[in-house]
Formats: structure tokens, C-alpha cells, sequence
């Protein structure tokens, strides 16, 4: 697992994977303890009629999963569980109450964590504790995912019993940001999950708080022929890299790094992160005209079958791709397709729909977006383009680095609560460039070609900002 | 006194006389640099860090954010605030 050469302790130790027999904490019997008709006769301790209302609907609930593990932790019984047996029957009860006043009845925050680490554990505590003994401390933790979330089972049970046995048994897999999320525990087990996770799963806590969070990336190389760099490398290694930062809270708020292996988006770089790696290509994109053919003989279902029973009718060229390019950059004379590959602006659209005739192209690197953000102090943000191309090559220096000097400056200027792109906003992108030391590009663009930033000052400009009228209407009548 | 131990009091004159017990990494460096001008935010950070792992300081989550705390000073329990995330 990881970089050759540079394995964990654990796999060096180890020589080859943990397996879930090594360290697993119930047994088979453990999980099939109840019938379905015990189920059904199952009553929770808190009477939840209006949760129960939504287990009538078309689709699985939440609440009948919950009645299911609350029932199994009665099964399992006190003197196998570290933290109250009770607590998803509580969880249902408080939750039941919420509902009834339109309040909740959760405070969060404070003083718990790991030692040494200010984040990746949330305090969530319930201020009806009279009511709900056993979730009257109720903390998430939050489990830094495997790069693209690749993990085999053995992990994942590993992962669950731990969950189980010094948790309330409820996950939230996965977090927005990607965590494999523990809901609810107590202080006193922060430790020992810790433990478990860093010594039986060779895993780390997540990042939260005023910390760089966990970082994300798509599945990109692993599965994915679009990938344009290795985006659980880079992943990897930033998170390697910024393990300072992703434990020790010193930015003036959240800051998020996400990695997409190409412009598909994946894992929504543009819209969810600080730091945004999007793979892109330099040259053409790769035509194989007899595949486009084949397209258009209805031979290759397109969009590789995905839209197979959407009733679209015969495959139509024109219609589909030529005329929903958004530059206009593509052509097809009946026989050949064409692109103007300078104005591809990387949409993906028509590779996408013909993935057997068109791939990116050779020249494959990254570029760097920032600012983007969820609408939680100001409104949702999308990133914007910086850094229109950067090569993404193992252990990603140059990333690294620029990612340094924008993190040293949002420090430095950053108001407390401020993120990146409210910064940038506030004080222009012109500064952002300016700090990091990158010229002004045409690339640069809030939307793609239509919505050009002036980046120039007068000085750099030859003549400056003074034209003669006349000399310009003597070149260009009215 | 050598240069940590003068930033390590200097955290400490920051967080045990003003009126919040609870304040931000910016703040706290603000503070710190009234009596160290040439300091700056990593330097700060790694003795806060050490001060972190000894237990002289804690830190203090609203959720959504961190703040530092000299042990034992103010509120352990946040009572309002954004809701996580
Ligand atoms: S973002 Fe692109 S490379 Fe990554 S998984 Fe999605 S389609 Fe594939
Ligand atoms: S990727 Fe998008 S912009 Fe580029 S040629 Fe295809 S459809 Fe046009």
C-alpha cells in the first residue's frame, strides 16, 4: 500500500495487510443476533411516532436502521459495549423531540480531542440529559478516508467494530468533506479510538475546526481513463505533507485541498475546495475517427451506455455533440470530425458521450483553482482558474509549495473566519497573483471567455491608460 | 531567556490577562508580537503547539472553528454557534 518505498510503519511492520480476524471485536454470532420478528416486536425505549412516519415512504429510512441497531445493541448487551448500550434509543428519542419543537436539543464544541490534536473531533453533547442519559455526551469523529475511498472489507468491518463497541454503532459514511464519520462517543474513549485507529487499522483522525480538512480525490488512475494526473498520489502525499496543518489549528478558519483527475469533477474540487487540482491536458484531444464512426452507426452505445434506456432515439452527431459544444470549436463534415483544439475550454461533454473515440490528450498536468466554498458564513463560491497548468509529478514540489505561499498568505491577511476566496474577493485577484508570483493570463477567467479580470497596472502598459481619440477613430471609423 | 521561552511567556501573558480566555491562532500572534515584533505565524505555532502537548494549553473547537485556551481558564462547553461542519 501507499508509495513504493515509503510504506507505513504498520506495513513494514506487518509485511502485508492487517486482516479483520487480527483484531476484530465481535463475532459472526455478534451480528446476526436478532430475528426479523423480534424486529418487529422491538420496542424503543422513547415512543417516536412522528420518526415513524417516515418509514412509511417509498424509500429506506434512516429510522427503521436505527430501530435495527438500537435492537442489536440491546442483543449485545452492556458488558460488551464501552459506551451506553442505550444510546440509539436515545439518539431516536431526542431526535423525536427535535421534530415535535422544531428545536435541537445538541450543543457542540469545547474541549475534547485527541492529545496534541485540534481537530478531527467534534464535542456534541444533548442538553436534555435528564431525559437522554446516554447520549448525553455524544461526539463525532471524524476518520481521514482512504485515498478515493479505496478500502477492502477487512478495513471496513475493522472500522465498524470499532464504531460499535466504543461507539454509539452509527457511521455517516462518508462526511461531505470525505471523513468515514463515528457518530457518537464519549470523552473517555476519544483516546482508545484513536489508538485503535492508528495502531489496528494503520488510519489517522480527520481534520476539523480551523485546520486544513481532510483531503479528498477522486478515484482517478485507479478505475478511471479520464485521470489526467495520479490523484491519489497527489492526495497522499499533500496529505503527508500537511500533517502539521491538518492537526494543529493555526489558519483563520477551514481550508480545503480536493483532487480531481479531470474536469468531470468528480469530487467537486471547483465547488467544495480552498485549493482546487483539477487534471486538465496541454495538446489535442485523441480522435479515433473509425470509433466516431461506429458512434455514429449507432454501433458504440454512447455515453458509454449510461443513457441506454433513455429513449433518445438513433445517435444524431450534429445534434448531440457538434451543436452542444460550448466554445463551437468542433466540426463534422459527415465523414470526419474535426476540433479546434485552442478553443476547447476542457468541458468533457463530447468526450464523455464517445469515450471510445475521444480521449484527453498526451500532455496531462493539473490546473489550480482557489477560493471556492459552501454558502456557510457568505454565499456558496465557485474557485477561480489561477493556475492554468502545472505538471503533477511525484512527490508534487510545486504544488506543495504554492500551496505554502497562499495558506502563508491567508494567515498573514485572513480575517478570523475569513476563507480563502472571501479574501481573495475582498482583496482582489490581482493581489492573490501577485503574492504568488504568476503573471496575468488570459486564462484567468471568472467564467470561461466571457468574463476577463484587468490585471494590468498603468505602469505596465505601453502608453498607460492616455489614448488619442483621434488618432484611434483616424484607424477605426464609427 | 532564550527566544522560546520568551514567546512561550509571551503566549501565556496573552492568554491569561485579556478579558477572552478563548481566542484565535490571530489573535493570540497579534499578542505575541507586541513584545516579539519579528516573530511570525510558524514560529508561534510550533511553540504553541509544544505548550499544546504539555498541557499548559488547550485547544477549543466551536466546530467550525479553533480557538486556544490557557488550560483550565473560561467555558469547556461551547453553547451556541454554527452547527459543525
Ligand atoms: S474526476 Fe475525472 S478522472 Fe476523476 S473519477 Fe471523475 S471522471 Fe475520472
Ligand atoms: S471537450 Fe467540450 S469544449 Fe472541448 S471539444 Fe469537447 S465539447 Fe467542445
Amino acid at each position: 500500500m501507499g508509495i513504493p518505498g515509503k510504506e507505513k510503519m504498520w506495513d513494514k511492520e506487518e509485511k502485508e495487510h492487517r486482516k479483520y480476524d487480527d483484531v476484530r471485536i465481535f463475532t459472526d454470532k455478534d451480528f446476526n443476533n436478532y430475528t426479523e420478528d423480534e424486529l418487529k416486536a422491538f420496542k424503543p425505549k422513547h415512543a417516536t411516532p412522528m420518526l415513524d412516519e417516515l418509514e412509511k415512504g417509498p424509500w429506506p429510512s434512516f429510522v427503521s436502521d436505527l430501530k435495527r441497531e438500537a435492537l442489536h445493541r440491546h442483543k449485545v448487551g452492556q458488558d460488551n459495549l464501552l459506551i451506553p448500550m442505550e444510546a440509539v434509543d436515545d439518539l431516536l428519542g431526542v431526535v423525536e423531540l427535535s421534530y415535535k419543537e422544531g428545536e435541537t436539543h445538541w450543543k457542540h464544541g469545547g474541549i475534547v480531542g485527541v492529545l496534541g490534536y485540534g481537530g478531527g473531533v467534534i464535542g456534541r453533547y444533548c442538553d436534555q440529559q435528564q431525559m437522554f442519559p446516554s447520549v448525553a455526551h455524544f461526539h463525532t469523529i471524524r476518520v481521514n478516508q482512504p485515498g478515493a475511498k479505496f478500502y477492502n472489507t477487512d478495513f471496513l468491518r475493522a472500522f465498524c467494530d470499532i464504531c460499535e463497541y466504543r461507539g454509539s454503532g452509527i457511521t455517516n459514511m462518508h462526511g461531505s468533506t470525505g471523513d468515514m464519520v463515528m457518530l457518537g462517543s464519549t470523552t473517555e474513549q476519544l483516546e482508545p479510538i484513536f489508538f485503535d485507529l492508528t495502531h489496528d487499522l494503520g488510519n489517522d483522525i480527520g481534520g476539523s475546526g480551523s485546520n486544513l480538512r481532510t483531503p479528498s480525490d477522486c478515484i482517478g488512475p485507479g478505475r478511471c481513463e479520464f485521470a489526467c494526473y495520479d490523484t491519489l498520489a497527489m492526495c497522499y502525499e499533500m496529505t503527508m505533507a500537511f500533517q502539521d496543518e491538518l492537526h494543529r489549528p493555526a489558519f483563520p478558519y477551514k481550508f480545503k485541498f480536493k483532487f480531481d483527475g479531470c474536469p468531470n469533477g468528480c469530487v467537486a474540487a471547483i465547488a467544495r475546495s480552498d485549493m482546487a487540482f483539477i487534471g486538465t491536458w496541454k495538446d489535442d484531444i485523441r480522435i479515433n475517427q473509425e470509433a466516431i464512426q461506429a458512434y455514429v452507426a449507432d454501433k458504440i452505445p454512447r455515453d458509454g451506455g449510461g443513457m441506454a434506456g433513455a429513449n433518445w432515439g438513433p445517435f444524431n452527431i450534429q445534434e448531440e455533440i457538434i451543436d452542444r459544444c460550448p466554445t463551437g470549436c468542433m466540426t463534422w463534415d459527415g465523414k470526419k470530425l474535426s476540433i479546434n483544439n485552442p478553443e476547447c475550454s476542457r468541458c468533457m461533454h463530447c468526450i464523455n458521450a464517445m469515450p471510445e473515440a475521444l480521449r484527453v490528450g498526451k500532455d496531462t498536468g493539473v490546473s489550480i483553482l482557489f477560493g471556492a466554498k459552501a454558502p456557510i458564513l457568505e454565499g456558496a463560491q465557485m474557485s477561480v482558474l489561477t493556475v492554468p497548468f502545472m505538471y503533477a509529478k511525484h512527490p508534487f514540489e510545486s504544488q506543495q509549495a504554492l500551496a505554502r505561499k497562499v495558506q502563508d498568505w491567508w494567515i498573514e491577511e485572513g480575517k478570523n473566519r475569513e476563507r480563502l476566496g472571501e479574501l481573495i474577493q475582498r482583496m482582489g485577484l490581482k493581489t492573490l497573483i501577485e503574492v504568488l508570483g504568476i503573471p496575468a493570463m488570459p486564462q484567468m477567467v471568472k467564467e470561461p471567455r466571457s468574463n476577463p479580470y484587468v490585471f494590468f497596472k498603468e505602469s505596465e502598459v505601453p502608453g498607460g491608460w492616455q489614448r488619442d481619440i483621434g488618432d484611434y477613430r483616424s484607424r477605426h471609423p464609427k | 531567556m532564550g527566544r522560546e521561552e520568551d514567546i512561550r511567556q509571551a503566549i501565556l501573558d496573552y492568554g491569561s490577562k485579556g478579558a477572552k480566555t478563548k481566542f484565535y491562532f490571530k489573535d493570540m500572534l497579534a499578542g505575541v508580537k507586541k513584545t516579539i515584533p519579528d516573530t511570525g505565524a510558524s514560529e508561534v505555532k510550533g511553540v504553541a503547539s509544544k505548550m499544546i502537548a504539555e498541557g499548559i494549553l488547550e485547544y477549543f473547537s466551536t466546530g467550525s472553528s479553533t480557538m486556544y485556551g490557557v488550560k483550565g481558564r473560561g467555558i469547556s462547553v461551547e453553547k451556541s454557534g454554527d452547527a459543525g461542519g
